[in-house]
């Protein structure tokens, strides 16, 4: 359980803030969807839960304990990450990409290597094509199969995904978003997942979390959502979906 | 015979020190270069990590550097009181630093942000992060500011030579010692060469790091490794012939002063004279005793040679009355020769523990030169003799003359003595400019060669104003002690040597391009009866045969440092 309480960033000292006043619980294996337009911090949030970023004000829990007592080496290595950037070393293979979080605790290189292997194919990349290829090597949407393979490769207890299926066509996209929710029924992992679509917010989240300007506007499930948006921007937010299946159901 | 075949054979005759001096240059190189690497990269990551630190240590390594090498070299000596490789690696190693430590910096600066939040954010501590991530990315940023300082510091290594470090340098010093060109490519064409092999092979380095990470196929694999291990392979060159030569050189060469050595250790400044007359005292020794000896000729300057014998890197060099007194005791000039050598005897003796044998009858002083037609259709034989003229005379000087104490301001204190014209000029152009008469008197130094072959003659210094400079032979007190015999065997010198013989002998060397050691060996041999028939330590017969004259040589150039 990750709980944010009166959580602010700033980074500039104070002038403008990042995030303003967030309060939000996050259950055991639960998947939240942070949902927002571009800049409204949802970055900033899952940057401070694993603590590459300190928070200005108020304080962030996990399994009730501060953030800051517990080991900030300990606590990344049992979040696996995907980055909005990607954030592939491009200096590694994509075996070793993959393998990186393993090496990092030790595991022997062979057992490594076929762990990495069986994770490819679990995204959908034939692991003996693309094993020993460099990022570089590989299309935008490839590299985010490999980033979300690498956050899965140690089994973490956590997942905090930063619009993982962005450069993904939507086939290979169900796909995945079907993994994700095996993952989450099968192994009960805590899921934080940002995304721009509202449509993939509506098929993962168990709850969602809305963010305008840093402030998180408005907190529930998809019914919730869209019965009793709290704010104009919520309700504008959702509203266009909608209207544009409208357009689409004109065209038939 | 072409430019290239003579060039040639002059790699062949010298073929064993070759050898010798490339593997001294690429020890020198290699070492200063591997220590730079292992202090500037760690240096680089703490500029880099912590703010504050970047500015000192960049601006630190940076002033390093535009200290000039000979400063830092004559700095170095002073401060560990050494000569050899010790202070020329650390002066290396400092010019090493900046191209490091700063591509170390510019190399992890240049790590994409988002690069080092993901090693962050997978769980790398700062040790696995800067190991794993940040150092494999800023590699080749970092290899290119080792290049730079290899390629640079072989060309800076030449400079080592000056205080007794070996090297390439060991050529050009000489060479330019003894104006032969033929020595000066000798040392600067193979340092060029392997200034270009160590910049191709990490060039080749550079490339292998950056196509191993897309090589899959074996072949280029195996390219890629051996282009990667190329600086190595030329290290491993370099130590080999290195140890393979020093190790057949007497021990003396690497350890100092030790009791009951059988090996002496002879010095000389780099020109011309200061090697003739340390080849002598060379050759007599041999002839004369049971020691071996090794020439460490070539010194930078008179403080870096006096250090070596302070220091015991060498036992014996010839130097100068005048310039003990002015230039290593920092005495007022004296111009009684014998009051000037009492008192250079006394301070050296008490101060250094270093003796003054008897001086040779060469006083390599200033003085005036005019052509001899002049001398004799105007009746100059003395400087007091000029000073009528003088108002409507041009006089061409070294810049050094000009401004010494001891030197034009000196002669006019002492004579009243003003020329109408004077003109700075280069030592080379002075000889010429007089010889041709578009100047009418020049400043000399007594013993030069040239003075003979362009026909001048010397104006007697009839009221002393140039202070004497006699050579004399200065030899530690423990070494004396230990080969008391010593003062025997150079006593004949004494009189075998003046001015004029002296500058006969200064010329072959200058104007007839002999070696050192050729012009002393034939000189002995000329005056010296006894000299043949002596037994030489390395246990040859000293034969009149050329080929036995080559064997010789070439067993001396092995031992030559
Ligand atoms: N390191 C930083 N320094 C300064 N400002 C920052 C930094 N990181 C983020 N910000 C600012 O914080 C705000 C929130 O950024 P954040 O990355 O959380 O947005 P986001 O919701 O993830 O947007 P997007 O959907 O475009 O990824 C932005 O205005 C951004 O400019
Ligand atoms: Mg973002």
């Amino acid at each position: 359980m990750i709980v944010l309480d009166n959580v602010s960033k700033s980074f500039d000292g104070g002038q403008s803030y990042a995030l303003c006043d967030v309060s939000l619980t996050i259950e055991e294996g639960e998947t939240f969807v942070l949902l927002g337009s571009s800049g409204s911090g949802k970055t900033t949030i899952l940057r401070l839960i694993s603590r590459l970023i300190e928070p200005t004000a108020g304080q962030i829990t996990l399994d009730g304990r501060d953030l800051n007592d517990c080991g900030v080496i300990e606590l990344r290595r049992n979040m696996g990450y995907v980055f909005q950037g990607i954030g592939l070393f491009p200096h590694m293979t994509v075996g070793q990409n993959v393998a990186i979080g393993l090496r990092l605790i030790g595991w022997p290189l062979p057992k490594r290597e076929a762990r990495a292997r069986e994770l490819l194919d679990l995204v959908g990349l034939e692991s003996d094509a693309y094993f020993a290829h460099f990022p570089n090597e590989l299309s935008g949407g490839q590299q985010q199969r490999v980033a979300v393979a690498r956050a899965l490769a140690t089994d973490p207890d956590y997942l905090l995904m930063d619009e993982p299926f962005g450069a993904l066509d939507a086939l290979t996209r169900e796909t995945l978003q079907k993994e994700v929710l095996r993952l989450k029924a099968s192994l009960g992992k805590t899921i934080v997942f940002v995304t721009h679509d509202i449509l993939e917010a509506f098929i993962l989240g168990d709850r969602i979390g809305v963010c305008n300007k840093g402030r998180l506007d408005q907190v529930g499930t998809r019914r919730e959502l869209l019965k009793t948006p709290k704010t104009d921007f919520v309700r504008a937010l959702l509203a266009r979906p909608l209207e544009q299946l409208e357009t689409f159901q004109d065209l038939k | 015979m072409s430019a290239l075949e003579h060039f040639l054979s002059v790699v062949e005759q010298n073929g064993s020190e070759l050898w010798l001096r490339i593997g001294q240059h690429i020890m020198l190189t290699g070492v200063s270069t591997l220590a730079a690497i292992a202090i500037g990269i760690p240096l680089g990551i703490f500029a880099e990590k912590r703010a504050w630190a970047e500015r000192p240590v960049l601006a630190t390594v940076g002033i390093l550097q535009t200290v000039p090498s000979l400063a830092m070299l004559a700095l170095l000596l002073t401060l560990i009181g050494q000569i050899g490789a010790v202070p020329a690696i650390i002066a290396l190693t400092l010019y090493a630093l900046l191209p490091i430590v700063r591509n170390t910096v510019t190399g992890l600066r240049g790590i994409a942000p988002s690069i080092v939040e993901a090693a962050r954010g997978v769980g790398m501590t700062p040790a696995q992060k800067l190991s794993l991530v940040e150092m494999p990315l800023a590699l080749p940023v970092i290899v290119a500011g080792v290049r730079t300082a290899a390629v640079v510091g072989v060309g800076i290594a030449t400079l080592s030579a000056f205080i007794g470090a070996g090297g390439l340098g060991q050529f050009i010093n000489r060479g330019l010692a003894l104006t032969n060109t033929d020595l000066i490519l000798l040392g600067a064409i193979p340092s060029a060469l392997l200034a270009l092999a160590v910049d191709g092979s990490i060039a080749a380095f550079q490339w292998g790091i950056e196509t191993r990470r897309r090589a899959r196929d074996l072949p280029r694999i195996w390219t890629t490794r051996i282009a990667t291990a190329l600086p190595a392979f030329i290290l491993v060159v370099g130590a080999i012939a290195y140890w393979s030569t020093s190790s057949g050189l007497p021990a003396a060469m690497q350890g100092s002063t030790r009791g009951g050595q059988e090996t002496l250790r002879i010095g000389a400044k780099n020109f011309s004279e200061s090697e003739v007359l340390g080849e002598m005292i060379a050759q007599l020794i041999e002839a004369k005793t049971d020691l071996r000896v090794d020439r460490r000729f070539g010194f930078g300057g008179t403080m870096i040679v006096h250090r070596a014998l302070i220091e015991g890197e060498i036992d014996l060099y010839v130097e100068y009355t005048g310039t003990a007194l002015t230039t290593i005791i920092g005495a007022k000039t004296i111009t009684d020769p014998n009051r000037v050598l009492a008192y250079v005897r006394k301070v050296y003796a008490e101060r250094f523990h270093l003796i003054w044998l008897k001086p040779f009858k060469i006083n390599n002083t200033y003085a005036l030169a005019v052509t001899s037609e002049n001398a004799r259709s105007r009746g100059w034989a003395t400087i007091s003799g000029l000073v009528a003229d003088a108002g409507g005379l041009r006089a061409g000087f070294t810049p050094e003359f000009s401004q010494r104490p001891d030197g034009y301001p000196g002669l006019r204190k002492a004579y009243g003595l003003s020329f109408g014209q004077v003109f700075d000029l280069d030592a080379a152009l002075m000889y010429r400019a007089v010889a041709g008469g578009e100047v009418d008197v020049v400043s000399a130094y007594a013993t030069d060669g040239r003075i003979d072959a362009y026909n001048l003659i010397l104006l007697e210094d009839d009221r002393h104003a140039f202070p004497p400079y006699f050579a004399a032979p200065v030899v530690r007190e423990a070494i004396l002690k230990a080969y008391p015999e010593l003062r025997t065997v150079l006593a004949p010198l004494t009189d075998l040597l003046d001015d004029k013989t002296m500058r006969a002998l200064n010329w072959q060397v200058y104007g007839e391009k002999k070696s050192p050691r050729t012009v002393a060996r034939e000189f002995l041999r000329a005056r010296i009866s006894w000299l043949p028939a002596t037994r030489l330590n390395d246990g040859h017969a000293f034969a009149t045969g050329s080929s036995a004259t080559r064997v010789r040589s070439a067993v001396s150039q092995r031992r030559r440092q």
